[in-house]
């Protein structure tokens, strides 16, 4: 199975994640729900999917956390038939983040969550200060491709 | 903000379709998933009630291509436009990196859409987000309604689009309209991003 991350520093406590609670998948998402890093999934817009839905997920447990409870939930576990799904906040110098797991008889809830404090505690210590590039991403002038991108995605190229 | 992976080359925006309900926020979507081409798009995602109203969010992928050597991916999401569903719509709208904002252009909802589109604004200041500095455009749906039932563009650019945003008239059910608003939210989104210091 490969792992995928957007920036290095996620690279190293994730995969320990992976390797010693044995989960079947892993996502780490931005609360907005872009990805900063996946494995177990094979293809990118799966990825983006499933990176909606738990972002949906926390933002909503939480706020019904806070509603009911007056405090956001730490963490959410649903049991399915063959898998489970474990959910929770990250904290880290960049900024919050939201880990979700999936796994099945190979592992078990104590073991994730024994192995999520691990991967909570390598992140905050991974994790680079925040640091905002001043620099352009994109050419001055790029209208023209993302005009002829558009246009053939749309069958008018 | 749009997230910039710099070892693979990829940046993801989040763009979200606001509105008040029955505007014609996911219809927009349903004719963009409609159009594109099955290896460009992911699944569409949408959380419905049972008669189809917007219970959560609408969510659809698509890969834009190659920008300047980065592939582009851009994130369309919906929110559920009922008025009861602010919580919600908040919860959306949470890391956005444009907003379309999409009015019915009916005479009898204007009162919905201007309250929706303070709706937007008090939301924006929630997260401390500068509603001016966001990028915005504006959609008039339903343009092909008959003509004694709408307002013109004039009428609800007048009552609405105060600001000058760019803006677009639509009719997002049979598609004219639905790729102009989209690329010019696409535009003013990857605009921040070859400006010095902007993202």
């Amino acid at each position: 199975m490969i792992t995928r991350v957007v920036e290095g520093w996620v690279e190293e406590p994730l995969k320990r994640f992976v390797d010693d609670a044995r989960v079947v998948l892993a996502l780490m998402l931005h609360p907005s729900g872009q990805v900063m890093a996946q494995h177990g999934f094979a293809r990118a817009m799966d990825v983006m999917s499933a990176c909606a839905l738990a972002a949906a997920i926390h933002a909503s447990a939480s706020e019904l956390g806070r509603q009911l409870d007056g405090k956001p939930f730490s963490g959410i576990h649903q049991a399915g038939k063959d898998r489970q799904l474990f959910l929770a906040e990250a904290e880290t110098a960049q900024g919050s983040y939201i880990f979700v797991t999936v796994f099945d008889a190979e592992s078990s809830l104590g073991l994730v969550r024994l192995y999520f404090e691990e991967l909570r505690a390598g992140l905050a210590s991974a994790a680079p200060a925040l640091e905002e590039s001043s620099e352009p991403i994109l050419a001055e002038h790029f209208e023209s491709e993302l005009n002829r991108n558009l246009a053939a995605l749309f069958g008018r190229a | 903000m749009s997230l910039v992976n710099y070892a693979t080359r990829e940046i993801t925006c989040k763009i979200v379709y606001y509105g008040p309900g029955r505007s014609g926020k996911t219809t927009n979507l349903h004719y963009i998933y409609g159009q594109v081409p099955e290896d460009r798009k992911g699944k569409m995602v949408s959380l419905a009630t049972q008669t189809d109203r917007t219970l959560f969010f609408d969510f659809l992928p698509l890969d834009l291509g190659s920008i300047s050597g980065f592939t582009t991916k851009f994130q369309l999401y919906t929110v559920p436009g009922q008025v009861y569903y602010q919580t919600t719509r908040k919860l959306v709208l949470q890391g956005a990196d444009g907003v379309v904002f999409v009015a019915d252009s009916q005479a009898r909802q204007l009162d919905e859409n201007i309250e929706s589109f303070q709706d937007l604004h008090a939301n924006l200041a929630d997260q401390g987000v500068d509603a001016r500095a966001i990028p915005l455009v504006i959609q008039y749906n339903k343009q092909d309604l008959p003509k004694d039932l709408i307002l013109g563009e004039p009428e609800l650019r007048d009552a609405i689009n105060f600001r000058g945003v760019p803006d677009f008239s639509a009719d997002a059910l049979h598609g004219p309209g639905v790729f102009e608003t989209l690329r010019g939210i696409s535009e003013l989104v990857l605009k921040r991003l070859s400006t010095p210091g902007a993202k």
